[in-house]
């Protein structure tokens, strides 16, 4: 026979239990999630387009540097970004689908930011310009970036 | 002779800072590029100071906006009205630029303060260091912002 007086207190006993076993999420909604890896995504954006620009005489050599550690920075919260499974924005699900080889990517490209900083501080303009092509953002996008039409 | 020597030497000379600058379309872009990266990093900034958004992160994202602070004014140098930038950018010229010093002195201060005393120092800096608002409302046309892009 169930002692109902008992039930109210094992409830309230399993509701502590599993909010100590629930991770703290970050982010209030699901739209947070996706504004949050736009801002992130987009900023590296600007960066790279900044570098860009840079490499090809556009703009002054002299700012080189402090782009490539501001991508670097931005970068290392990519994966950050992307962690919680909300589909939708410009993600394609297959981010979440493939999420081995999508993380990967993400610590590779962290890499390739890692190094080019570097080599921005180190070896100047004609130095940075190879090195972009390194962070495989093309390639990414092709597989999990939602394309325009 | 040495008078045409003199003559094409002034010439290359004047036309040598523009290399980096190949005409006032790429001036406008790249001083783009800088502002709205910024935009997209106080965005993040603000979602994480309203508890929407990743707290760990919290200093990387002032040391981002410190970043670009440091680079913004200069690129505003060049006199090219055009993009968002209001041709007051460059008649109130001593005012503009003495806020963006400030701006960008204060931006690194806020994030020097989350590097050495952690985000929740720094977060008591962030009205200071981001005035963007009061900056926007006197030099930038919003009719000319992109939608999406915050006010």
């Amino acid at each position: 026979m169930i002692r109902f007086n008992r039930v109210p207190s094992l409830l309230w006993a399993a509701a502590v239990l599993a909010g100590t076993l629930l991770p703290l999420r970050s982010f209030a909604d699901d739209q947070d999630v996706r504004d949050y890896r736009s801002h992130v995504m987009k900023s590296m954006g600007e960066q790279l387009a900044a570098l860009n620009q840079i490499v090809t005489g556009k703009a002054p050599a002299a700012d080189a540097s402090v782009h490539a550690q501001a991508l670097r920075i931005t970068a290392g919260l990519a994966k950050v970004a992307f962690t919680e499974k909300v589909p939708g924005g410009e993600s394609k699900p297959e981010v979440w689908a493939r999420w081995d080889d999508f993380s990967k990517r993400l610590d590779d490209m962290v890499a390739a930011a890692d190094d080019l900083a570097r080599t921005a501080r180190q070896g100047g303009v004609a130095a940075v310009a190879p090195k972009l092509n390194a962070l495989g953002c093309q390639g990414c996008h092709g597989e999990y970036l939602v394309q325009k039409k | 002779m040495s008078r045409v020597i003199r003559a094409v030497a002034v010439s290359v000379m004047m036309w040598l800072p523009m290399a980096g600058h190949a005409d006032n379309k790429d001036v406008v872009d790249y001083r783009q590029h800088i502002m709205k990266s910024m935009e997209q990093e106080t965005a993040a900034l603000g979602q994480i100071l309203s508890g929407a958004g990743p707290a760990d992160n919290t200093v990387a994202h002032m040391e981002a906006i410190a970043l670009m602070a440091s680079i913004a004014l200069k690129s505003f140098e060049p006199k090219v009205p055009g993009g968002a930038a209001k041709p007051q950018v460059w008649k109130d010229w001593a005012d503009f630029s003495r806020r963006m010093q400030e701006f960008a002195d204060k931006s690194a201060d806020m994030a020097k303060t989350g590097r050495e005393q952690g985000a929740e120092q720094a977060a008591m800096k962030v009205i200071e260091a981001l005035p963007c608002k009061g900056c926007h409302d006197v030099y930038r046309d919003e009719k000319k912002i992109e939608p999406g892009v915050s006010k």
